[in-house]
């Protein structure tokens, strides 16, 4: 019972973030402790490894009075402990040893995301050295905690430098052999820093032929290399790590992007994925621009400011925990259902207001407010959870709101449904020429987006005449033509690979009249946008995984080289909620929508 | 799973001195650099600020564990307070709640000068940030400790309260015929009917201190064999019904105080929510004074406005008739 509960990467980075926190000591919550006061000091990555998993909130409880960037001016404080959460980089490097020369603080306490080397570890011993603060430096520790967890079954590499480990930079044609080097090794790092997190040693399986071949043999080198020096070996680690996973190894599998480049430009129909494709979320936090409406704005006055919002959609939400996989009108119905019962709670809180105006002289009346008393004290502590949750209705009607306002505009549901007709090779009732020529249908992203998707999934290329007349009609349709000569080299090249995997068989059953009356009643009318259903389906990447996966239970892992997305990692959690004691957690190199890697694609189709 | 290179970093100190040693490079390494480093660490302004608030910390420390110390036997004696009074007397109880409560007071009330003062001298925004914080913690960190103080309360009020509750489901103790010689306690006693009247806290305690030296004069005063069975039995039963009625009195004086701690408790959520309230509301009012002043602005410009046209009007009539009147005067000059 201990191995499965452990493979949470969530929770155990957090842990070990409070742990490093609390001067890397391990962190007990003693309701009665001192306050003991310290300074966070990150720079951008320690920024975007820490931001996901610990809220301002948080890390006041840990007693962190203040949290600077590195390399943003900062004032002498004296008598505080400062912790630092950098990156061994040049830069970094210097800037700590100016600030040991500066004496800006008490005592440091200095953690390296990932492995320091000796050299540079010489460098801030020179530094410290040189302004006589060598006692001052309390602790360094190499953290191994080079990745982002996203979710409790969610990883990304990294968020700062993604450019570097992109697709693009990845799979371009021109790219040299040092550099493609300097790729993979960022990549190794990171994934070792995952599985020494982990405090396990996987077992490794890849496609051939791949980047995520180069990937699978500089992780297992550099594995085997940490576990041949016994001694110093990171993997027989102290308390948790030790003997657990050693009849259970986790199975990682490294998968690249190009066995399947229809996903990623798939529209999509559940909550989590649609709010990464359609409102500008990363990290998970979603930034909304709010239109003030179309109110009647009298002529001549100022035209209305939008006010941009941002909202953290955490672990935390419960809402968001329960709903994140849901298609979409599963999601409006749930937000009523919420609001209902939080108006009720509130009546409830309201009603016991005229009970306080019970005052009686008899007994029974002295229990009874004696009880009353006990109630009210019950609903005035409930309070704060009343309002929490009323934040948090209110923050998804928003976010469905603007994710609906999208859907309408641009007609997401038809596209939908149009494509999992197409990938599941069911005949299709309307021509792709007539969607592509409508113009009220979606911008010009989704229109090549959709050809893009039929491209990759015929058996048989179009002929040239009905190709000329695809081309123009996206070009009338506004679209840049530029992704699809990328897309024809990577069908050209794939050809000699088995054919493109057939995406299983789908029924979308709209539900057309009888959703609309359903749905009058409640909040969001979506009149005219069908209620489609999703059949489970089960994409190429969890189809390889289930291929590996044995009858054991191991905890699997499956890291996408070259870019994942949402729309894979809710597969694969659907997949795995069926079947019973099997864990698996989803990592890549990087997370884009469909925006951003039909960016990529443009910037491969140009040279 | 993090790794501990602390001893590799003083591991690099020390390569790095020998190095500077033998490159004759002298950087404050070697003997002058802990010299160096004691000298320099005590110009350093040690913080008139953070030293107070260790202070304060200290001070909160004590009472925290002066709580916990006696928490034990404030809660555990409660159970058995009828057969002997315990290692700790209400007065004890008491009197550790007063202290409590002073010291409370003052901690707060330093926290409080601390807060005022600590933004006067300095002048960069990030250590007035940090102090904040640090003050902030502090009063949690009070908080906290205040909490274990009323919590010792409120189960010991809660004692009181149920014991109450299971009291009443006793029948009630019947009246009896009074013996002579106890008729003075006990015309003193209110009668056993009004239970249920709050009596006032003096009374039980009076009567318990005086019930005290007579049980005590009793045991010495007179030998056994001088009583009779039936004098034994009823001054016994007796006995049981005044312990009995001295007990509900002072039951129901602590369920008053019970509810009294409750109220007050709910009482001090409340200010605080109207605290809070009253801040926006004033600041919605100032918003609406600032408005009515702007409408009235508004309404007489506008009224101006009319006005000025209304003038111009008057112009332009004028200088029509005028018009008009010349032409029919050049008109008639000319004929």
């Amino acid at each position: 019972l201990l191995g499965f509960k452990s493979v949470n990467s969530c929770s155990k980075k957090q842990v070990a973030l409070k742990r490093m926190l609390n001067f890397n000591v391990p962190h007990i919550k003693n309701s009665t402790g001192e306050p003991v006061w310290k300074v966070l000091i990150y720079d951008r990555f320690g920024q975007d490894i820490i931001s996901p998993l610990l809220s301002v909130k948080e890390l006041r409880d840990m007693g962190i009075t203040l949290h600077l960037l590195l390399h943003s001016d900062r004032d002498p404080i004296p008598d505080v402990p400062a912790v630092y959460f950098v990156m061994p980089t040049e830069e970094n490097i210097d800037r700590m040893c100016q600030d040991l020369r500066n004496q800006l603080y008490e005592s440091y306490y200095l953690n390296f995301i990932s492995a320091i080397s000796r050299s540079k570890l010489e460098d801030i011993a020179n530094a410290a050295l040189a302004a006589s603060a060598v006692t001052q430096v309390a602790k360094v520790f190499d953290q191994y905690l080079n990745f982002i967890t996203l979710e409790d079954d969610m990883f990304v590499l990294c968020n700062q430098n993604k450019e570097l480990v992109s697709y693009r930079a990845i799979n371009r044609p021109d790219i040299t052999d040092t550099e493609m080097e300097t790729v993979m090794d960022t990549i190794v790092d990171s994934l070792f820093c995952f599985f020494v997190t982990l405090g396990a040693v996987p077992i490794i399986r890849c496609s051939r032929g791949t980047a995520a071949e180069m990937v699978a043999v500089k992780l297992d080198k550099k594995l085997r290399e940490n576990l041949r020096d016994a001694r110093n070996s990171l993997f027989t680690g102290d308390t948790l790590g030790a003997g657990q996973f050693s009849f259970q190894r986790p199975l990682l599998v490294l998968v690249d992007r190009n066995i399947d480049l229809a996903t990623p430009l798939h529209h999509t129909w559940t909550y989590q994925a649609l709010v990464h494709d359609v409102l500008d979320f990363h990290l998970n936090r979603v930034n909304l621009e709010e239109s003030s409406g179309v109110e009647n704005s009298p002529a001549g006055a100022r035209p209305k400011r939008k006010n941009k919002k941002s909202y953290d959609l955490t672990p935390v939400d419960k809402f968001w925990q329960k709903h994140k996989g849901s298609p979409f009108p599963e999601v409006a119905e749930s937000v009523q259902q919420e609001l209902e019962s939080y108006r009720a709670q509130e009546d409830e809180v309201k009603r016991l207001k005229s009970i306080m105006g019970l005052e009686g002289e008899d007994e029974g009346a002295i229990s009874m407010l004696s009880d009353n008393t006990a109630k009210l004290t019950s609903a005035v502590s409930s309070l704060p959870e009343l309002l929490e949750k009323k934040r948090l209705i209110d923050l998804h009607t928003n976010v469905a709101t603007a994710v609906l306002e999208h859907i309408k505009a641009r007609k997401l549901d038809v596209y939908f449904e149009y494509e999992e007709k197409i990938m599941s090779k069911t005949t299709l009732d309307k021509s792709l020429l007539d969607i592509i020529s409508d113009p009220d249908a979606g911008t010009p992203e989704d229109k090549m987006r959709l050809f893009l998707i039929y491209y990759i999934s015929t058996q048989q290329a179009p002929s040239e005449a009905d190709l000329e007349q695809y081309k123009k009609a996206l070009t009338d349709a506004g679209c840049n033509l530029n992704p699809l000569q990328y897309i024809k080299q990577w069908k050209a090249f794939t050809k000699m690979a088995s054919a493109p995997a057939s995406y299983g068989s789908t029924t979308t059953k709209p539900m057309g009249l009888l959703s609309r009356v359903m749905n009058t009643g409640s909040q969001f009318v979506m009149e005219g946008v069908k209620n489609l259903v999703l059949k489970q389906q089960n994409l190429p990447v969890t189809r390889i995984l289930d291929n590996l996966m044995e009858m054991k239970s191991n905890p699997a892992i499956v890291f996408v080289v070259g870019g994942g997305n949402y729309i894979e990692y809710q597969n694969l959690v659907d997949y795995i909620k069926g079947k019973q004691g099997k864990h698996i957690l989803y990592g890549c190199s990087e997370l884009f929508n469909a925006t951003q890697f039909i960016k990529q694609l443009s910037q491969l189709g140009q040279k | 799973m993090a790794v501990d290179i602390t001893l590799l970093f003083r591991a690099s100190v020390k390569t790095v001195k020998t190095r500077n040693k033998a490159l004759g490079v002298a950087l404050g390494g070697g003997v002058d650099g802990s010299r160096d480093e004691l000298f320099r660490r005590s110009p350093r302004p040690k913080g008139d600020f953070s030293s107070r608030a260790r202070e304060v910390i200290s001070h909160i420390g004590k009472l925290r564990d002066f709580l916990l110390e006696h928490r034990k036997d404030y809660i555990n004696a409660y159970s058995n307070t009828m057969s002997e009074y315990g290692r700790m007397t209400d007065t004890e109880r008491d009197q550790i709640d007063q202290d409590a409560q002073i010291f409370m007071r003052t901690c707060s009330e330093a926290i409080q000068q601390l807060r005022t003062e600590a933004h006067k001298e300095i002048h960069s925004q990030q250590v007035k940030e940090h102090r904040t914080a640090v003050l902030d913690f502090i009063e949690d960190y009070l908080k906290r400790v205040c909490k274990l103080y009323s919590e010792q309360r409120a189960i010991r009020v809660k004692r009181v309260v149920d014991k109450k509750r299971l009291s009443k489901l006793e029948p009630e103790p019947n009246t009896k015929t009074r013996e002579s010689t106890s008729s003075e306690k006990v015309s003193q006693s209110p009668s056993k009917d009004s239970e249920e009247n709050p009596a006032t806290e003096e009374h039980p305690e009076k009567i318990l201190a005086e019930t005290q030296p007579e049980l005590g004069t009793w045991g010495d005063g007179k030998g056994e064999d001088e009583l009779s069975p039936e004098e034994i039995q009823m001054f016994e039963q007796e006995n049981q019904r005044l312990i009995g009625e001295m007990n509900s009195l002072f039951d129901e004086v602590r369920q008053i105080e019970g509810r009294v701690v409750e109220i007050s408790r709910l009482q001090e959520i409340f200010t605080e929510k109207v605290l809070q309230q009253e801040a926006e509301i004033d600041s919605i009012h100032q918003l609406v004074v600032g408005a009515t002043e702007n409408i009235k602005e508004g309404n007489e410009d506008i009224r101006e406005a009319i006005k000025n046209n209304a003038g111009f009007r008057v112009w332009i009539l004028f200088f029509l008739v005028m018009c008009s009147f010349s032409l029919l005067f050049l008109d008639w000059y000319d004929s």
